[in-house]
C-alpha cells in the first residue's frame, strides 16, 4: 500500500490547485480524479462558457458595428466551429493541467475514489493511505423532479454544452449565474429564448436596480418572474405565474439551471458532518473528522472556482507552508459574463443595511467614463456603484455592470482586503483611458474633498 | 438666530444638484450631520448633511427643483422664529450668515488623525515625543507617548517606535484611524492579508484601575464610577444566561462523589513518566471523562430541548466552561464519548488555551450536548449552574472536601469528597431521572480506575 502526504479527491480548481501547490513545497501528493482533470470549471463550467459567450460577442460585434465603420456582410454563426473551438480550448487547458501535475511531481489516479476511513482512500483493487486527507469532489446541477423532468430535449448545464444544432426555441428554468449566461448565449446566436424564475429577480448577488438593468440589455429575452414550473411536456413548458395564473410556453428545447448540490455519494464511510448546504468546514476548511479538509462547492459555502481555490491554498499553507491562513469570505468577488457583463464583491446596500451598517452609496453611468463613451456610445448601458461605511468612509462593496467588468474587479477584491476608504482609493492611480476609472470617479463624485 | 444650510460644492465640474427626496419636513428638530436630503448630480446620488442644530424652520425648495450649489436650500433656527425674506434669490446679501455656518461644511474640515494623536499624546502625556517619532508614530498609528523612551531626559525618539513596530503586521488604512481615534490597542497579528491588522481585530484598552486608592477621599457620593458599555462576549453570556432563566424550568441538585479515586489517579499521573504525556491530567479532565461515559447510559440527559421537539444525541459533545480575559466561552469537545482520557485532556487544553488567547472559532464553541462548568478550584462547594439552552443540564463541579463517612465498623472515617451540582431542565427531564444519572456519575467518579478500562 502506497502511503501519501496529502491525498485529494477531485482534480477541479480547488483540487488540483491543492495538489499543485503541495506538491511544489516537496510534499507527496496523490490526486484522484473520477473524469477529467479540471473539473467541472475547465470541462463543463466556466471555461467553455467563456469560450461560446465569446464566440457571440464576435457574432454580434461583426453584426452590430456598422455605426463604428465597420461593415459587414452575410455575417453567419457557425456553431460547430465554435464548439470546436471550445474543445479545443477545454484540451488544451486540461494538458496544461496534466503538465503541472507532473512537474509537481503529483500521482494522478484515474477512477472513482472509495473513503474507507480517514486516512485510507480505494480506487478500484487499489487501497491507498494518506496522512491528511482533502475532499474537493465538488457539485452537480440539480435537477427538480418535475413532471417531465427526465426527457430527452431536457438538459442541464452540462448537456448544453454539446448540443449540435441551435434550437429554434429555449426556456431556461432557473435565472441565477449559469441560467443567464446560457440566456445570454442563445439570445445573440438568435434563438428565441425565455427564462422563468422562481424568485422576484434575477441574479440574487446584484444590487436591484443592476438585475433590472440586466434583464433590459439581455432584450429580446423573454423573463417570467416569481413563476413556479409545474410541468414540462415535450412541446411546452408549463408554469404558474406571479399572479398564479396557469401559463404555457413553447420549446423546442429546455434548460434546467436552479442549481447545484454537493457530490457526498462517495463520502458516506467518513461520517462526516454534512450540513443544508454541505460537507461542515470552520475557517480552516476542517471538517468534524480529524485530519478531513473539505474545499470548494463539497463545502456549500461559496460556489466559485476561485473560492476553491484559496481554500485549497488555505489548507496546504497551514498544513506544510507559513501557514497562519484563515478563509476570508467577504472580499470574493464574482462575475457573470453575460453581454453585458456584471461583476460585484463585498456588500450591496442591502445586505450592509441590513447588518446594521450606516452606510453612503454612490452611483455612476459609465458614459460617462472616456473609453466607454468611444467603444459603446453613450445609449450603452452601464453602471457603477459604491458602498461605503458612513461612519469610517471604509469601502464594504463595489458593483458593476458594463464591459470589462470581470476583468477589473479583482481591483475592488484588494481595496476590499485591504480595507481602504475613499481617501486611500482617490490616492491610488488608475490608467486613462480606461473604464475602471469609474471606481475612482464614484468615490469623487461622493466625496469630493482631497 | 437662523442659520442656512446650503447644497455642498461636488468636485469641480458641478454646478448645480437636483433634491429627489427631502428627508426632513418643516418643524423637524436636526442636528450637524443628520441626513437632510437626498440630491442627485449629472454623475452621483449624493446624501446632504445639516450644517447647524436645530428647528428646520423652512425648506426653500421641492422635490424635482435644481438647486445651484453653495445655495441655501433650507433655514434651520429656533421654534417660532421668524424666517428672513425668501433667501433663494442669488443676492449676495448675506455673506456674513453663509460663512457662519461654513467652518461646519465638510471640506473646511482638516485631515483629523494627526490632530487627534496629538491631543492624544498630549492629555496623558507619560513621555516627551521628538517631532520625528510622532510623525514615525502616527503613520504606524502608535500612541508614541507609551513607548519606553531612550533618549535623552526620557524622550520618546524614533527608534523606540520603530524598536515598538518590529515584529508587528502592518495596519490596514481604517484599522490606523480607528487606532488613533478610539484609543484602541492593536494585536501583533490580524486577520487580514498576510496578517495585516484590520478595523475588526483591535481590541480594547484594558481598563486602567482608578488613581485615587482612598475611599470617598472626595467626600462625593457614589465617588468615582466607571461605565463599561456592554458588549462583545459580555453582551453575548447576558442576553443567553437571561434567555436560559427566563424560558425554561431550571432547578438543582446537589450530590458528593467520592473523590479518594480521583485524587489517586491524580497524584499517579503527575508521577508519571513524562514520555507518557499523562502528567498534565486535571481532576476536572477526569470529571469530564467520568461524564461523557455516564452520558451514554442517560441519553435523555444529552439531549436538546425545542418545545415541540426533543433531540436526542447519540455523540457526546462535552461544553466545557472556560474562564477567559474577554468572559465566560464554552468550547465544545466534540466527540467527548469516543475520547481516551489523554485524547479527552489534550484536546480540552488545546480548545481552552485557544480561548483565553481569544483565537476560538465560532465552530468550536457550538454544538454541544452537553456542558460542565467548574468552579471548584475557587474554593465553592456546591452552586447553581445555568443551563446553556437548548442543553437540557448543566454540571456544576465544586471543590474537594473532607465528609465523614460511618464505615463497616460503625467508625467514622474522614474520606475526600467532590461537590457536584446538577441543573436540569424539568421541561424535559424529571427529578427521579436526574437524580438517577447523577447517582450513576458518582458512583462512577467513586470507581473511576475501573471506568477508565470499559
Amino acid at each position: 500500500m502506497e502511503s501519501y502526504d496529502l491525498i485529494v479527491i477531485g482534480a477541479g480548481p480547488g483540487g488540483y490547485i491543492a495538489a499543485e501547490r503541495a506538491g511544489a513545497l516537496g510534499r507527496k501528493v496523490l490526486l484522484i480524479e473520477r473524469d477529467h482533470l479540471g473539473g467541472v470549471c475547465t470541462n463543463w463550467g466556466c471555461i467553455p462558457t467563456k469560450s461560446l459567450l465569446n464566440s457571440a460577442k464576435l457574432y454580434r460585434h461583426a453584426k452590430e458595428s456598422a455605426d463604428k465603420g465597420v461593415v459587414t456582410e452575410s455575417v453567419k454563426f457557425d456553431l460547430k466551429r465554435a464548439m470546436s473551438w471550445k474543445q479545443e480550448t477545454i484540451e488544451t487547458l486540461r494538458n496544461g493541467i496534466q503538465f503541472l501535475m507532473k512537474s509537481n511531481k503529483v500521482t494522478v489516479v484515474k477512477g472513482e475514489a472509495e473513503c474507507v476511513d480517514s486516512h485510507h482512500v480505494r480506487v478500484g483493487d487499489d487501497l491507498y493511505e494518506g496522512t491528511h486527507l482533502m475532499l474537493a469532489t465538488g457539485s452537480s446541477p440539480i435537477v427538480p423532479p418535475i413532471k417531465g423532468y427526465d426527457l430527452p430535449h431536457v438538459m442541464t448545464s452540462n448537456e448544453v454544452l454539446e448540443i449540435e444544432a441551435l434550437p429554434q426555441s429555449l426556456v431556461i428554468i432557473g435565472g441565477g449565474v449559469i441560467g443567464i449566461e446560457f440566456a445570454s448565449f442563445f439570445s445573440s446566436v438568435g434563438v428565441d429564448v425565455t427564462v422563468v424564475e422562481m424568485m422576484d429577480e434575477i441574479l440574487p448577488m446584484l444590487e436591484p436596480e443592476f438585475a433590472k438593468l440586466m434583464r433590459r440589455e439581455l432584450k429580446p429575452v423573454k423573463f417570467h418572474l416569481g413563476s413556479t414550473v409545474t410541468g414540462i411536456t415535450e412541446e411546452q413548458v408549463i408554469f404558474t405565474d406571479a399572479k398564479g395564473k396557469e401559463q404555457k410556453i413553447s420549446a423546442e428545447r429546455v434548460l434546467m439551471s436552479v442549481g447545484r448540490k454537493p457530490n457526498t455519494g462517495n463520502l458516506k464511510r467518513l461520517q462526516l458532518d454534512i450540513g443544508k448546504n454541505g460537507v461542515v468546514v470552520d475557517d480552516l476548511l476542517r471538517t468534524n473528522i480529524p485530519d478531513v479538509f473539505a474545499v470548494g462547492d463539497l463545502t456549500g459555502k461559496s460556489l466559485l472556482a476561485h473560492s476553491a481555490t484559496r481554500m485549497a491554498e488555505v489548507v496546504v499553507s497551514n498544513l506544510y507552508g507559513v501557514g497562519g491562513q484563515r478563509m476570508r469570505y467577504h472580499a470574493i468577488p464574482w462575475a457573470v459574463y453575460s453581454i453585458p457583463e456584471a461583476a460585484g464583491c463585498g456588500l450591496t446596500e442591502q445586505e450592509a443595511v441590513k447588518q446594521g451598517r450606516e452606510v453612503l452609496t454612490g452611483t455612476t453611468q459609465m458614459r460617462a467614463n472616456g473609453r466607454f463613451l468611444a467603444e459603446h456610445g453613450k445609449r450603452a448601458a452601464g453602471l457603477c456603484k459604491v458602498v461605503i461605511d458612513a461612519k469610517s468612509k471604509v469601502i464594504l462593496g463595489i458593483h458593476l455592470l458594463g464591459p470589462y467588468s470581470s476583468e477589473m474587479i479583482y481591483g475592488a477584491s484588494a481595496i476590499i482586503e485591504a480595507e481602504l476608504r475613499i481617501q486611500d482609493v482617490k490616492e491610488i492611480v488608475f490608467p486613462h483611458p480606461s473604464v475602471s476609472e469609474v471606481i475612482r470617479d464614484t468615490l469623487f463624485a461622493l466625496e469630493h474633498t482631497l | 438666530m437662523a442659520v442656512e444650510v446650503v447644497m455642498p460644492k461636488q468636485g469641480n465640474s458641478v454646478e448645480s444638484c437636483i433634491i429627489i427626496d427631502w428627508k426632513v419636513q418643516e418643524g423637524d428638530i436636526v442636528s450637524v450631520g443628520d441626513v437632510v436630503c437626498e440630491a442627485e448630480t449629472d454623475k452621483s446620488t449624493i446624501e446632504v448633511e445639516s450644517t447647524a442644530d436645530g428647528t428646520v424652520l423652512k425648506l426653500l425648495y421641492a422635490v424635482e427643483e435644481e438647486v445651484p450649489v453653495m445655495k441655501p436650500i433650507m433655514v434651520v433656527g429656533e421654534p417660532g422664529e421668524q424666517v428672513q425674506e425668501a433667501p433663494t434669490g442669488d443676492s449676495a446679501s448675506e455673506p456674513t450668515e453663509r460663512e457662519d455656518s461654513k467652518p461646519e461644511t465638510k471640506e473646511s474640515t482638516p485631515a483629523p488623525e494627526f490632530k487627534h494623536a496629538s491631543t492624544a499624546g498630549s492629555e496623558h502625556s507619560a513621555h516627551p515625543v521628538s517631532p520625528r517619532a510622532r510623525a514615525a508614530a502616527t503613520a504606524a498609528g502608535v500612541d508614541a507617548t507609551t513607548l519606553d523612551p531612550t533618549g535623552p531626559k526620557g524622550r520618546v525618539i524614533e527608534r523606540d517606535v520603530i524598536g515598538a513596530l518590529k515584529g508587528r503586521e502592518p495596519l490596514t488604512p481604517a484599522a490606523k484611524a480607528a487606532l488613533v481615534e478610539q484609543g484602541l490597542q492593536s494585536p501583533e497579528r490580524g486577520s487580514g492579508i498576510g496578517g495585516r491588522v484590520r478595523s475588526e481585530d483591535l481590541v480594547q484598552v484594558p481598563q486602567q484601575p482608578s488613581a485615587q486608592p482612598l475611599a470617598g477621599s472626595d467626600g462625593s457620593f457614589p465617588g468615582p464610577v466607571v461605565e463599561t458599555a456592554v458588549k462583545g462576549v459580555r453582551k453575548v453570556t447576558a442576553k443567553r444566561m437571561h434567555a436560559s432563566l427566563a424560558e425554561t424550568a431550571q432547578f438543582t441538585m446537589n450530590a458528593y462523589a467520592d473523590a479518594s479515586a480521583l485524587q489517586s489517579l491524580r497524584a499517579r499521573f503527575k508521577a508519571s513518566a513524562p514520555e507518557l504525556g499523562l502528567q498534565k491530567v486535571t481532576i476536572n479532565d477526569l470529571i469530564l471523562f467520568a461524564v461523557s461515559r455516564t452520558l451514554l447510559q442517560f441519553p435523555y440527559m444529552n439531549s436538546h430541548f425545542h418545545g415541540d421537539t426533543m433531540r436526542t444525541f447519540e455523540a457526546v459533545h462535552l461544553g466545557c466552561a472556560v474562564d477567559t480575559p474577554k468572559g465566560l466561552l464554552v468550547p465544545v469537545i466534540r466527540h467527548a464519548h469516543a475520547r481516551s482520557l489523554k485524547q479527552l485532556s489534550d484536546e480540552f487544553k488545546r480548545l481552552a488555551s485557544l480561548g483565553v488567547e481569544g483565537k476560538a472559532q465560532p465552530d468550536d464553541l457550538t454544538g454541544g450536548t452537553f456542558t460542565v462548568t467548574n468552579l471548584g478550584g475557587l474554593g465553592v462547594d456546591t452552586f447553581t449552574p445555568v443551563i446553556n439552552v437548548p442543553e437540557v443540564a448543566i454540571l456544576g463541579v465544586g471543590g474537594i472536601s473532607l465528609r465523614a463517612v460511618q464505615n463497616e465498623d460503625d467508625d467514622l472515617q474522614f474520606i475526600p469528597h467532590i461537590g457536584l451540582s446538577l441543573t436540569i431542565d424539568h421541561q424535559a427531564v424529571d427529578g427521579a431521572p436526574g437524580a438517577r444519572f447523577l447517582k450513576a456519575l458518582c458512583d462512577n467518579i467513586a470507581s473511576l480506575d475501573l471506568i477508565m478500562a470499559l
